[in-house]
Protein backbone atom coordinates (compact mmCIF):
# COMPACT_ATOMS: atom_id res chain seq x y z
CA UNK A 1 0.00 0.00 0.00
CA UNK A 2 1.84 3.23 -1.15
CA UNK A 3 1.67 6.29 0.93
CA UNK A 4 -0.98 9.01 -0.18
CA UNK A 5 2.06 11.70 -0.10
CA UNK A 6 3.13 8.95 -3.61
CA UNK A 7 -0.11 9.19 -5.24
CA UNK A 8 -0.37 13.18 -4.48
CA UNK A 9 3.30 13.83 -6.46
CA UNK A 10 1.49 12.27 -9.54
CA UNK A 11 -0.75 14.25 -11.95
CA UNK A 12 -2.97 12.91 -14.24
CA UNK A 13 -3.99 13.62 -17.41
CA UNK A 14 -7.07 12.91 -19.18
CA UNK A 15 -8.92 13.58 -22.39
CA UNK A 16 -12.13 12.07 -23.40
CA UNK A 17 -13.70 10.93 -26.60
CA UNK A 18 -18.58 11.03 -26.15
CA UNK A 19 -20.32 9.56 -28.68
CA UNK A 20 -23.61 11.39 -28.99
CA UNK A 21 -26.83 9.68 -30.51
CA UNK A 22 -29.35 11.87 -32.20
CA UNK A 23 -32.68 11.71 -31.77
CA UNK A 24 -34.02 12.08 -35.25
CA UNK A 25 -36.54 10.00 -36.59
CA UNK A 26 -34.61 7.92 -39.45
CA UNK A 27 -30.48 6.86 -39.72
CA UNK A 28 -27.55 9.08 -40.99
CA UNK A 29 -27.83 7.21 -44.38
CA UNK A 30 -30.97 5.30 -44.84
CA UNK A 31 -34.72 6.16 -43.89
CA UNK A 32 -34.67 3.36 -41.52
CA UNK A 33 -36.31 4.22 -37.89
CA UNK A 34 -33.90 5.53 -35.71
CA UNK A 35 -35.84 4.54 -32.71
CA UNK A 36 -35.40 1.08 -31.90
CA UNK A 37 -37.34 1.54 -28.11
CA UNK A 38 -39.90 -0.94 -27.96
CA UNK A 39 -38.67 -3.18 -31.07
CA UNK A 40 -37.71 -6.39 -31.52
CA UNK A 41 -34.35 -7.16 -32.28
CA UNK A 42 -33.38 -5.90 -35.71
CA UNK A 43 -36.45 -4.42 -36.52
CA UNK A 44 -36.16 -1.17 -36.98
CA UNK A 45 -33.46 -1.96 -39.85
CA UNK A 46 -33.57 -1.44 -43.93
CA UNK A 47 -31.27 -3.00 -46.51
CA UNK A 48 -28.87 -0.50 -45.62
CA UNK A 49 -28.33 -1.22 -42.61
CA UNK A 50 -27.76 -5.01 -43.64
CA UNK A 51 -24.88 -3.85 -45.74
CA UNK A 52 -26.84 -5.07 -48.55
CA UNK A 53 -25.15 -4.99 -52.06
CA UNK A 54 -26.82 -2.27 -53.97
CA UNK A 55 -27.59 -0.01 -51.42
CA UNK A 56 -26.71 3.39 -51.66
CA UNK A 57 -26.30 6.00 -48.24
CA UNK A 58 -27.49 9.29 -48.67
CA UNK A 59 -26.97 11.70 -45.70
CA UNK A 60 -30.15 12.82 -43.30
CA UNK A 61 -30.40 16.47 -43.68
CA UNK A 62 -31.89 16.57 -40.11
CA UNK A 63 -28.44 15.00 -38.70
CA UNK A 64 -26.61 17.84 -40.33
CA UNK A 65 -29.04 20.49 -38.69
CA UNK A 66 -28.92 18.98 -35.38
CA UNK A 67 -24.39 18.59 -35.42
CA UNK A 68 -24.52 22.04 -36.01
CA UNK A 69 -26.54 23.08 -33.25
CA UNK A 70 -24.21 20.26 -30.85
CA UNK A 71 -20.96 22.81 -32.25
CA UNK A 72 -22.83 25.90 -31.12
CA UNK A 73 -23.48 24.27 -27.60
CA UNK A 74 -19.70 23.20 -27.98
CA UNK A 75 -18.61 26.96 -28.88
CA UNK A 76 -17.17 25.80 -31.90
CA UNK A 77 -16.52 26.53 -35.62
CA UNK A 78 -18.75 24.99 -37.42
CA UNK A 79 -17.02 23.53 -40.60
CA UNK A 80 -17.62 24.88 -43.94
CA UNK A 81 -17.03 22.33 -45.55
CA UNK A 82 -17.50 18.55 -44.20
CA UNK A 83 -16.90 15.47 -45.83
CA UNK A 84 -16.95 11.42 -44.81
CA UNK A 85 -14.80 8.81 -45.12
CA UNK A 86 -14.54 5.08 -45.20
CA UNK A 87 -13.03 3.41 -42.28
CA UNK A 88 -12.47 -0.23 -42.61
CA UNK A 89 -12.80 -2.56 -40.50
CA UNK A 90 -14.17 -6.55 -39.87
CA UNK A 91 -16.34 -7.04 -36.92
CA UNK A 92 -20.28 -8.71 -37.29
CA UNK A 93 -22.08 -5.80 -35.88
CA UNK A 94 -20.38 -3.80 -38.83
CA UNK A 95 -22.19 -5.79 -42.30
CA UNK A 96 -20.15 -3.86 -44.16
CA UNK A 97 -16.86 -4.10 -43.46
CA UNK A 98 -16.59 -0.28 -42.89
CA UNK A 99 -17.97 2.68 -41.12
CA UNK A 100 -18.53 6.13 -42.46
CA UNK A 101 -17.19 8.77 -40.64
CA UNK A 102 -15.43 11.71 -40.90
CA UNK A 103 -11.56 11.99 -40.97
CA UNK A 104 -10.16 14.83 -42.49
CA UNK A 105 -12.93 17.56 -42.37
CA UNK A 106 -15.19 17.05 -39.27
CA UNK A 107 -18.49 18.79 -39.55
CA UNK A 108 -17.42 20.85 -35.99
CA UNK A 109 -13.90 22.05 -35.37
CA UNK A 110 -12.44 23.58 -32.20
CA UNK A 111 -14.12 24.64 -29.56
CA UNK A 112 -14.30 24.39 -25.97
CA UNK A 113 -16.39 23.89 -22.65
CA UNK A 114 -16.39 25.73 -19.48
CA UNK A 115 -16.87 23.27 -16.70
CA UNK A 116 -17.31 24.41 -13.04
CA UNK A 117 -16.16 22.07 -10.80
CA UNK A 118 -16.44 23.17 -7.23
CA UNK A 119 -16.22 26.68 -6.84
CA UNK A 120 -13.93 27.40 -9.91
CA UNK A 121 -14.54 26.80 -13.41
CA UNK A 122 -12.21 24.52 -15.80
CA UNK A 123 -12.12 25.24 -19.57
CA UNK A 124 -11.80 21.87 -21.27
CA UNK A 125 -11.27 22.76 -25.29
CA UNK A 126 -12.61 20.86 -27.76
CA UNK A 127 -10.29 18.93 -30.31
CA UNK A 128 -13.52 18.72 -33.43
CA UNK A 129 -16.55 16.46 -33.50
CA UNK A 130 -17.56 14.59 -36.40
CA UNK A 131 -20.51 12.88 -37.84
CA UNK A 132 -20.77 9.09 -37.91
CA UNK A 133 -22.85 6.04 -38.10
CA UNK A 134 -23.33 3.64 -35.21
CA UNK A 135 -22.83 0.04 -35.36
CA UNK A 136 -24.90 -2.37 -34.68
CA UNK A 137 -25.36 -4.39 -31.00
CA UNK A 138 -23.81 -8.20 -30.12
CA UNK A 139 -24.45 -10.37 -27.17
CA UNK A 140 -22.86 -13.26 -26.46
CA UNK A 141 -25.14 -15.74 -24.35
CA UNK A 142 -22.59 -17.41 -21.92
CA UNK A 143 -21.10 -20.67 -22.80
CA UNK A 144 -22.64 -20.65 -26.56
CA UNK A 145 -20.02 -21.29 -29.50
CA UNK A 146 -21.94 -18.05 -31.21
CA UNK A 147 -22.92 -14.15 -30.61
CA UNK A 148 -25.94 -12.78 -31.73
CA UNK A 149 -26.36 -9.43 -33.89
CA UNK A 150 -29.03 -6.95 -34.05
CA UNK A 151 -28.71 -4.25 -36.17
CA UNK A 152 -31.19 -1.84 -34.64
CA UNK A 153 -28.53 0.71 -33.84
CA UNK A 154 -26.35 0.27 -36.66
CA UNK A 155 -26.73 3.49 -38.71
CA UNK A 156 -27.86 5.65 -35.99
CA UNK A 157 -26.42 9.04 -36.44
CA UNK A 158 -23.38 9.56 -33.95
CA UNK A 159 -21.22 12.52 -32.69
CA UNK A 160 -17.85 11.79 -31.27
CA UNK A 161 -17.25 15.15 -29.88
CA UNK A 162 -13.14 14.71 -29.09
CA UNK A 163 -11.45 16.82 -26.43
CA UNK A 164 -8.39 17.71 -25.60
CA UNK A 165 -6.55 16.53 -22.32
CA UNK A 166 -7.43 19.28 -20.04
CA UNK A 167 -8.40 17.34 -17.28
CA UNK A 168 -6.27 16.61 -14.31
CA UNK A 169 -8.75 14.84 -12.06
CA UNK A 170 -11.98 12.32 -11.95
CA UNK A 171 -13.44 15.00 -10.48
CA UNK A 172 -12.96 17.35 -13.34
CA UNK A 173 -14.05 14.43 -15.92
CA UNK A 174 -16.82 13.99 -14.50
CA UNK A 175 -18.09 17.12 -14.25
CA UNK A 176 -17.12 17.34 -18.13
CA UNK A 177 -19.17 14.65 -18.89
CA UNK A 178 -21.87 16.13 -16.89
CA UNK A 179 -21.70 19.43 -18.45
CA UNK A 180 -21.66 17.48 -21.57
CA UNK A 181 -24.75 15.76 -20.67
CA UNK A 182 -26.25 19.01 -20.52
CA UNK A 183 -25.04 21.08 -23.26
CA UNK A 184 -26.17 18.18 -25.88
CA UNK A 185 -29.67 17.59 -24.00
CA UNK A 186 -30.09 21.93 -23.89
CA UNK A 187 -29.10 21.80 -27.55
CA UNK A 188 -31.78 19.07 -28.21
CA UNK A 189 -30.01 16.92 -30.34
CA UNK A 190 -30.14 13.85 -28.52
CA UNK A 191 -32.87 11.70 -25.92
CA UNK A 192 -30.10 11.63 -23.52
CA UNK A 193 -30.78 8.42 -21.76
CA UNK A 194 -27.31 7.45 -20.57
CA UNK A 195 -29.33 3.64 -20.08
CA UNK A 196 -29.58 3.35 -23.73
CA UNK A 197 -26.27 4.09 -24.68
CA UNK A 198 -27.36 7.61 -26.32
CA UNK A 199 -24.12 8.76 -24.83
CA UNK A 200 -21.18 7.11 -24.41
CA UNK A 201 -17.61 7.96 -22.92
CA UNK A 202 -14.03 6.74 -23.75
CA UNK A 203 -11.57 7.85 -21.86
CA UNK A 204 -7.78 8.34 -21.90
CA UNK A 205 -5.65 8.06 -18.82
CA UNK A 206 -2.00 8.88 -18.27
CA UNK A 207 -0.21 9.59 -14.95
CA UNK A 208 3.61 11.81 -14.54
CA UNK A 209 5.27 12.86 -11.68
CA UNK A 210 4.18 16.73 -11.24
CA UNK A 211 6.06 19.27 -12.92
CA UNK A 212 7.41 16.51 -15.18
CA UNK A 213 7.85 17.77 -18.93
CA UNK A 214 6.49 14.77 -20.76
CA UNK A 215 3.48 13.01 -20.14
CA UNK A 216 3.19 9.07 -19.25
CA UNK A 217 1.81 6.54 -21.84
CA UNK A 218 -1.83 6.93 -21.43
CA UNK A 219 -4.66 3.70 -21.66
CA UNK A 220 -7.92 4.17 -23.08
CA UNK A 221 -10.93 2.75 -21.65
CA UNK A 222 -13.84 2.22 -23.48
CA UNK A 223 -17.48 2.46 -23.80
CA UNK A 224 -18.19 3.82 -20.52
CA UNK A 225 -21.62 4.54 -20.17
CA UNK A 226 -22.51 6.81 -16.94
CA UNK A 227 -21.25 9.59 -14.99
CA UNK A 228 -20.06 7.50 -12.76
CA UNK A 229 -18.75 5.16 -14.77
CA UNK A 230 -16.44 7.55 -16.02
CA UNK A 231 -15.43 9.04 -12.38
CA UNK A 232 -14.46 5.17 -10.64
CA UNK A 233 -12.66 4.12 -14.30
CA UNK A 234 -10.64 6.65 -14.03
CA UNK A 235 -9.91 6.64 -10.50
CA UNK A 236 -9.15 3.12 -10.63
CA UNK A 237 -6.46 3.60 -13.84
CA UNK A 238 -4.98 6.09 -12.20
CA UNK A 239 -3.95 4.28 -8.99
CA UNK A 240 -2.93 1.36 -11.10
CA UNK A 241 -0.62 3.36 -13.21
CA UNK A 242 1.14 5.08 -10.25
CA UNK A 243 1.57 1.61 -8.50
CA UNK A 244 3.01 0.41 -11.73
CA UNK A 245 5.22 3.02 -11.95
CA UNK A 246 6.32 3.13 -7.99
CA UNK A 247 6.80 -0.82 -8.67
CA UNK A 248 9.11 -0.55 -10.98
CA UNK A 249 6.98 -1.65 -14.00
CA UNK A 250 6.16 0.06 -17.29
CA UNK A 251 2.56 0.99 -18.38
CA UNK A 252 1.48 -0.55 -21.64
CA UNK A 253 -0.49 1.42 -23.82
CA UNK A 254 -3.44 -0.48 -24.23
CA UNK A 255 -7.07 -0.15 -24.82
CA UNK A 256 -9.29 -1.59 -21.56
CA UNK A 257 -12.84 -2.22 -20.41
CA UNK A 258 -14.80 -1.60 -17.64
CA UNK A 259 -16.10 -4.14 -15.74
CA UNK A 260 -19.02 -2.84 -13.58
CA UNK A 261 -19.54 -6.13 -11.25
CA UNK A 262 -15.76 -5.78 -9.84
CA UNK A 263 -15.53 -1.94 -10.70
CA UNK A 264 -12.16 -2.68 -12.54
CA UNK A 265 -10.51 -1.56 -15.72
CA UNK A 266 -9.27 -4.93 -17.57
CA UNK A 267 -7.20 -5.01 -20.72
CA UNK A 268 -9.04 -5.75 -24.14
CA UNK A 269 -8.21 -7.90 -27.06
CA UNK A 270 -8.21 -4.95 -29.67
CA UNK A 271 -10.45 -5.27 -32.90
CA UNK A 272 -7.81 -4.60 -35.26
CA UNK A 273 -4.29 -5.62 -34.15
CA UNK A 274 -2.41 -2.34 -35.96
CA UNK A 275 -5.49 -0.46 -35.74
CA UNK A 276 -4.68 0.32 -39.19
CA UNK A 277 -8.14 1.29 -40.55
CA UNK A 278 -6.99 2.15 -44.44
CA UNK A 279 -9.47 5.15 -44.85
CA UNK A 280 -10.33 7.16 -47.80
CA UNK A 281 -12.60 9.70 -48.62
CA UNK A 282 -16.41 8.29 -49.18
CA UNK A 283 -16.96 8.20 -52.61
CA UNK A 284 -20.70 7.68 -52.13
CA UNK A 285 -21.48 10.75 -49.91
CA UNK A 286 -20.71 14.22 -51.33
CA UNK A 287 -19.31 17.07 -49.34
CA UNK A 288 -21.39 18.77 -46.83
CA UNK A 289 -21.27 22.59 -47.86
CA UNK A 290 -23.00 25.08 -45.01
CA UNK A 291 -23.71 28.78 -45.76
CA UNK A 292 -23.31 31.45 -43.58
CA UNK A 293 -26.50 31.97 -43.15
CA UNK A 294 -27.54 28.40 -42.53
CA UNK A 295 -25.40 28.97 -39.15
CA UNK A 296 -26.81 32.12 -38.33
CA UNK A 297 -30.53 30.07 -38.40
CA UNK A 298 -29.48 27.75 -36.47
CA UNK A 299 -27.83 29.76 -34.24
CA UNK A 300 -31.01 31.86 -33.45
CA UNK A 301 -32.72 28.93 -32.95
CA UNK A 302 -30.58 28.02 -30.02
CA UNK A 303 -32.14 28.14 -26.47
CA UNK A 304 -30.35 29.54 -23.66
CA UNK A 305 -27.47 27.38 -22.13
CA UNK A 306 -26.40 26.27 -18.60
CA UNK A 307 -23.74 29.11 -18.48
CA UNK A 308 -26.01 31.62 -19.18
CA UNK A 309 -28.69 29.77 -17.59
CA UNK A 310 -26.15 29.71 -14.04
CA UNK A 311 -25.82 33.25 -13.96
CA UNK A 312 -29.14 34.29 -14.95
CA UNK A 313 -30.57 31.94 -12.07
CA UNK A 314 -27.52 33.37 -9.47
CA UNK A 315 -28.44 36.95 -10.32
CA UNK A 316 -31.84 36.68 -8.64
CA UNK A 317 -30.10 35.60 -5.49
CA UNK A 318 -30.65 31.89 -5.79
CA UNK A 319 -27.87 29.66 -4.50
CA UNK A 320 -25.30 27.87 -7.12
CA UNK A 321 -26.81 24.22 -5.79
CA UNK A 322 -30.48 25.44 -6.39
CA UNK A 323 -29.84 26.70 -9.96
CA UNK A 324 -27.81 23.61 -10.63
CA UNK A 325 -30.82 21.11 -9.64
CA UNK A 326 -33.03 23.15 -11.79
CA UNK A 327 -30.55 23.03 -14.70
CA UNK A 328 -30.06 19.10 -14.25
CA UNK A 329 -34.06 19.00 -13.66
CA UNK A 330 -34.90 20.30 -16.50
CA UNK A 331 -32.86 18.14 -18.58
CA UNK A 332 -33.48 14.93 -16.77
CA UNK A 333 -37.48 15.34 -17.16
CA UNK A 334 -37.55 17.72 -20.21
CA UNK A 335 -39.16 20.67 -18.61
CA UNK A 336 -38.67 24.40 -18.46
CA UNK A 337 -38.83 24.89 -14.61
CA UNK A 338 -35.56 27.35 -14.74
CA UNK A 339 -37.63 29.36 -17.73
CA UNK A 340 -40.47 29.36 -14.89
CA UNK A 341 -38.35 30.76 -12.36
CA UNK A 342 -36.74 33.26 -14.49
CA UNK A 343 -40.01 34.14 -15.44
CA UNK A 344 -40.99 35.37 -11.91
CA UNK A 345 -41.46 39.36 -10.86
CA UNK A 346 -38.73 39.90 -7.87
CA UNK A 347 -36.25 38.17 -6.82
CA UNK A 348 -38.56 36.75 -3.71
CA UNK A 349 -40.71 35.12 -6.02
CA UNK A 350 -38.44 33.88 -8.10
CA UNK A 351 -36.34 32.23 -5.11
CA UNK A 352 -39.58 30.78 -3.86
CA UNK A 353 -40.61 28.75 -7.21
CA UNK A 354 -37.06 27.68 -7.26
CA UNK A 355 -36.46 26.35 -3.86
CA UNK A 356 -39.99 24.99 -4.15
CA UNK A 357 -38.90 23.24 -7.64
CA UNK A 358 -35.43 21.96 -6.64
CA UNK A 359 -36.88 20.59 -2.72
CA UNK A 360 -39.01 18.37 -4.92
CA UNK A 361 -37.70 15.03 -5.32
CA UNK A 362 -37.20 14.06 -8.77
CA UNK A 363 -39.00 10.90 -8.02
CA UNK A 364 -42.54 12.83 -7.66
CA UNK A 365 -42.01 13.49 -11.50
CA UNK A 366 -41.04 9.74 -11.71
CA UNK A 367 -44.45 8.66 -9.68
CA UNK A 368 -46.31 10.64 -11.55
CA UNK A 369 -45.00 9.31 -14.84
CA UNK A 370 -45.02 5.53 -13.94
CA UNK A 371 -48.74 6.32 -12.29
CA UNK A 372 -49.71 7.20 -16.37
CA UNK A 373 -50.20 10.99 -15.31
CA UNK A 374 -48.59 13.38 -17.38
CA UNK A 375 -46.03 15.24 -15.46
CA UNK A 376 -46.74 18.40 -17.72
CA UNK A 377 -45.29 21.90 -16.50
CA UNK A 378 -45.39 23.42 -13.66
CA UNK A 379 -48.05 25.93 -12.87
CA UNK A 380 -47.23 28.64 -14.73
CA UNK A 381 -44.67 31.81 -13.65
CA UNK A 382 -48.08 34.11 -13.31
CA UNK A 383 -49.60 31.43 -10.92
CA UNK A 384 -46.48 30.77 -8.88
CA UNK A 385 -46.38 34.81 -8.28
CA UNK A 386 -50.27 34.18 -7.11
CA UNK A 387 -49.23 31.57 -4.78
CA UNK A 388 -46.11 33.40 -3.00
CA UNK A 389 -48.22 36.48 -2.96
CA UNK A 390 -51.03 34.36 -0.66
CA UNK A 391 -47.73 32.98 0.89
CA UNK A 392 -46.98 36.17 1.49
CA UNK A 393 -49.99 37.90 3.19
CA UNK A 394 -49.54 34.84 5.34
CA UNK A 395 -53.01 33.07 4.19
CA UNK A 396 -50.99 30.23 2.86
CA UNK A 397 -49.16 28.20 5.61
CA UNK A 398 -45.86 26.80 3.85
CA UNK A 399 -47.29 23.08 3.75
CA UNK A 400 -50.55 24.01 1.74
CA UNK A 401 -48.68 26.76 -0.42
CA UNK A 402 -46.78 23.48 -1.71
CA UNK A 403 -50.35 21.26 -1.96
CA UNK A 404 -51.73 24.28 -3.76
CA UNK A 405 -48.89 24.11 -6.52
CA UNK A 406 -49.06 20.38 -6.71
CA UNK A 407 -52.88 20.89 -6.98
CA UNK A 408 -52.55 23.49 -9.58
CA UNK A 409 -50.70 21.03 -11.49
CA UNK A 410 -53.58 19.03 -12.26
CA UNK A 411 -56.27 21.91 -12.15
CA UNK A 412 -54.05 24.22 -14.12
CA UNK A 413 -57.26 26.10 -15.48
CA UNK A 414 -58.28 26.99 -11.86
CA UNK A 415 -57.32 30.62 -10.18
CA UNK A 416 -54.86 29.70 -7.13
CA UNK A 417 -57.00 31.57 -4.57
CA UNK A 418 -60.33 30.57 -5.43
CA UNK A 419 -58.64 26.64 -5.65
CA UNK A 420 -56.86 27.09 -2.48
CA UNK A 421 -60.23 28.03 -1.01
CA UNK A 422 -62.18 25.23 -2.62
CA UNK A 423 -59.73 22.88 -0.64
CA UNK A 424 -59.77 24.22 2.86
CA UNK A 425 -55.91 25.52 2.30
CA UNK A 426 -56.86 29.40 3.32
CA UNK A 427 -55.52 30.32 6.62
CA UNK A 428 -57.78 32.15 9.21
CA UNK A 429 -56.18 35.57 9.44
CA UNK A 430 -59.46 37.49 9.96
CA UNK A 431 -58.44 38.86 13.79
CA UNK A 432 -62.47 39.19 15.29
CA UNK A 433 -63.24 35.97 14.27
CA UNK A 434 -59.54 34.61 15.44
CA UNK A 435 -60.32 36.66 18.78
CA UNK A 436 -63.38 34.83 19.54
CA UNK A 437 -61.61 31.67 19.21
CA UNK A 438 -58.54 32.76 21.42
CA UNK A 439 -61.31 34.05 24.14
CA UNK A 440 -62.77 30.70 24.09
CA UNK A 441 -59.61 28.60 24.16
CA UNK A 442 -57.87 30.83 27.05
CA UNK A 443 -61.66 30.50 28.88
CA UNK A 444 -60.89 26.55 29.16
CA UNK A 445 -59.78 25.19 32.67
CA UNK A 446 -57.65 23.11 31.05
CA UNK A 447 -55.60 25.87 29.68
CA UNK A 448 -55.21 28.64 32.84
CA UNK A 449 -51.80 27.15 33.75
CA UNK A 450 -50.20 27.86 30.76
CA UNK A 451 -52.08 31.32 30.65
CA UNK A 452 -50.75 32.02 34.35
CA UNK A 453 -47.25 30.74 33.40
CA UNK A 454 -46.83 33.23 30.38
CA UNK A 455 -48.00 36.46 33.13
CA UNK A 456 -45.76 35.25 34.83
CA UNK A 457 -43.29 35.45 32.29
CA UNK A 458 -42.83 31.93 31.02
CA UNK A 459 -43.60 32.41 27.27
CA UNK A 460 -42.47 29.23 26.43
CA UNK A 461 -46.06 28.25 27.31
CA UNK A 462 -47.11 30.10 24.79
CA UNK A 463 -46.52 27.14 22.15
CA UNK A 464 -48.90 25.15 24.02
CA UNK A 465 -51.60 27.66 23.54
CA UNK A 466 -50.89 28.66 20.11
CA UNK A 467 -51.58 24.39 19.52
CA UNK A 468 -54.74 24.62 21.16
CA UNK A 469 -56.02 27.96 18.77
CA UNK A 470 -54.63 26.12 15.72
CA UNK A 471 -56.47 22.88 16.75
CA UNK A 472 -59.42 25.00 17.15
CA UNK A 473 -59.82 26.51 14.11
CA UNK A 474 -58.84 22.96 12.29
CA UNK A 475 -55.70 24.36 11.17
CA UNK A 476 -56.69 27.27 9.63
CA UNK A 477 -55.11 30.09 11.37
CA UNK A 478 -51.90 31.59 10.82
CA UNK A 479 -49.66 30.66 13.39
CA UNK A 480 -47.82 34.14 14.12
CA UNK A 481 -51.04 36.49 14.05
CA UNK A 482 -52.41 33.39 17.01
CA UNK A 483 -49.58 34.48 18.69
CA UNK A 484 -49.32 37.63 18.22
CA UNK A 485 -53.13 37.92 19.66
CA UNK A 486 -53.15 35.98 22.36
CA UNK A 487 -50.07 38.00 23.77
CA UNK A 488 -52.54 41.14 23.22
CA UNK A 489 -55.52 39.32 25.02
CA UNK A 490 -53.79 38.16 28.08
CA UNK A 491 -51.84 41.46 28.28
CA UNK A 492 -48.19 40.94 28.90
CA UNK B 1 10.58 1.52 -57.71
CA UNK B 2 8.77 0.78 -54.18
CA UNK B 3 9.13 -2.70 -52.92
CA UNK B 4 7.01 -3.94 -50.97
CA UNK B 5 7.46 -7.64 -48.92
CA UNK B 6 5.55 -10.90 -48.91
CA UNK B 7 5.17 -9.60 -45.10
CA UNK B 8 3.53 -6.52 -46.08
CA UNK B 9 1.33 -8.69 -48.31
CA UNK B 10 0.27 -11.13 -45.63
CA UNK B 11 -0.41 -8.21 -43.72
CA UNK B 12 -2.83 -6.97 -45.97
CA UNK B 13 -4.36 -9.95 -46.25
CA UNK B 14 -5.32 -10.33 -42.85
CA UNK B 15 -6.89 -6.98 -42.89
CA UNK B 16 -9.04 -7.68 -44.91
CA UNK B 17 -9.50 -11.20 -44.00
CA UNK B 18 -8.32 -13.25 -47.13
CA UNK B 19 -6.37 -16.27 -47.08
CA UNK B 20 -3.79 -16.64 -49.51
CA UNK B 21 -1.16 -19.05 -49.79
CA UNK B 22 2.71 -19.13 -49.73
CA UNK B 23 2.67 -19.11 -53.50
CA UNK B 24 -0.20 -16.27 -53.93
CA UNK B 25 1.47 -13.97 -51.49
CA UNK B 26 4.94 -14.32 -53.40
CA UNK B 27 3.26 -13.96 -56.50
CA UNK B 28 1.52 -10.82 -55.52
CA UNK B 29 4.58 -9.41 -53.96
CA UNK B 30 6.10 -9.13 -57.66
CA UNK B 31 2.54 -7.89 -58.75
CA UNK B 32 1.51 -5.28 -56.33
CA UNK B 33 5.23 -3.50 -56.43
CA UNK B 34 4.38 -3.40 -60.14
CA UNK B 35 1.13 -1.94 -59.33
CA UNK B 36 2.68 0.62 -57.08
CA UNK B 37 5.68 1.56 -59.66
CA UNK B 38 3.37 2.20 -62.35
CA UNK B 39 1.10 4.46 -59.70
CA UNK B 40 4.15 5.89 -58.96
CA UNK B 41 4.80 8.02 -61.70
CA UNK B 42 2.47 10.50 -60.53
CA UNK B 43 5.04 11.18 -57.75
CA UNK B 44 6.75 13.53 -60.45
CA UNK B 45 3.98 16.08 -60.81
CA UNK B 46 4.55 18.47 -58.87
CA UNK B 47 1.51 19.35 -56.17
CA UNK B 48 2.80 22.29 -54.41
CA UNK B 49 0.26 24.61 -52.85
CA UNK B 50 -2.79 22.17 -54.46
CA UNK B 51 -5.84 20.76 -51.80
CA UNK B 52 -6.35 17.18 -51.83
CA UNK B 53 -9.21 16.09 -54.19
CA UNK B 54 -11.61 14.25 -52.47
CA UNK B 55 -14.24 13.97 -54.70
CA UNK B 56 -14.41 14.48 -58.85
CA UNK B 57 -18.12 14.72 -59.71
CA UNK B 58 -18.41 17.98 -58.13
CA UNK B 59 -21.86 17.31 -56.33
CA UNK B 60 -23.06 18.83 -52.65
CA UNK B 61 -25.43 18.39 -50.01
CA UNK B 62 -26.83 15.24 -51.20
CA UNK B 63 -29.34 14.97 -48.40
CA UNK B 64 -32.95 13.51 -47.74
CA UNK B 65 -35.23 14.57 -45.34
CA UNK B 66 -35.45 13.26 -41.86
CA UNK B 67 -38.89 10.84 -42.67
CA UNK B 68 -38.77 7.22 -42.77
CA UNK B 69 -39.04 5.35 -45.63
CA UNK B 70 -40.91 2.08 -46.35
CA UNK B 71 -38.60 0.00 -47.92
CA UNK B 72 -41.14 -2.45 -49.16
CA UNK B 73 -39.00 -5.35 -47.25
CA UNK B 74 -39.94 -7.48 -44.06
CA UNK B 75 -37.40 -8.16 -40.85
CA UNK B 76 -37.67 -11.54 -41.73
CA UNK B 77 -36.76 -11.28 -45.71
CA UNK B 78 -33.69 -9.19 -44.14
CA UNK B 79 -32.77 -11.73 -41.80
CA UNK B 80 -33.10 -14.29 -44.73
CA UNK B 81 -29.60 -12.67 -46.20
CA UNK B 82 -27.90 -13.62 -43.30
CA UNK B 83 -25.48 -16.84 -43.70
CA UNK B 84 -26.90 -17.95 -40.73
CA UNK B 85 -30.10 -16.85 -38.12
CA UNK B 86 -30.80 -17.43 -34.58
CA UNK B 87 -34.61 -16.46 -33.99
CA UNK B 88 -34.64 -12.62 -33.97
CA UNK B 89 -30.87 -12.51 -34.20
CA UNK B 90 -27.98 -12.81 -37.21
CA UNK B 91 -25.76 -15.29 -35.93
CA UNK B 92 -21.93 -15.23 -36.01
CA UNK B 93 -19.28 -17.37 -34.92
CA UNK B 94 -18.01 -16.20 -31.44
CA UNK B 95 -16.42 -12.81 -30.91
CA UNK B 96 -14.60 -11.44 -27.92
Amino acid sequence: MLDKSVFDSYQPTIGIECHVQFKTKTKLFSGADNDERGKLPNQATSPLCFGLPGTLPILNKEAVRLAVRAGLALNANIGKISSFDRKHYFYPDLPKGYQITQLDRPIVLDGFVDVPVGESMVRVRINHAHLEEDAGKSTHPAGAEYSLVDLNRAGTPLLEIVSEADMHSSAEAKAYVQELYLLMKYADVTFGDLQYGNMRFDVNVSVAKKGADELGTRTEVKNLNSFRAVERAIEFEVKRQIELLETGKAVRQETRGWVEATQKTVPQRSKEEAMDYRYFPEPDVPPVVLSDEFIEEVRGSMPMLPSKLRAEIEARGIDQQTAETLILRDALTNSSYTKTVLAQEGNEAARFAANFIANRDISYCDGLEKDGKSVGELPSAKKFLAVFELRQKGELSSNNADALLFALRHRPEAEPRELAEELGFLQENDSSALEAIISKVLAEPFNQKAAEDIKSGQMKAIGFLVGQVMKASQGKANPSAVRDLIIKQIGV
Amino acid sequence: MTQISKDDVKYVAALAKIAITDDEAEKFTKDLSEILGYVEQLDSVNTDGLQPTYQVNGLINITRDDQIIDYKTSREKLLANAPKTNGEFVEVPKVL
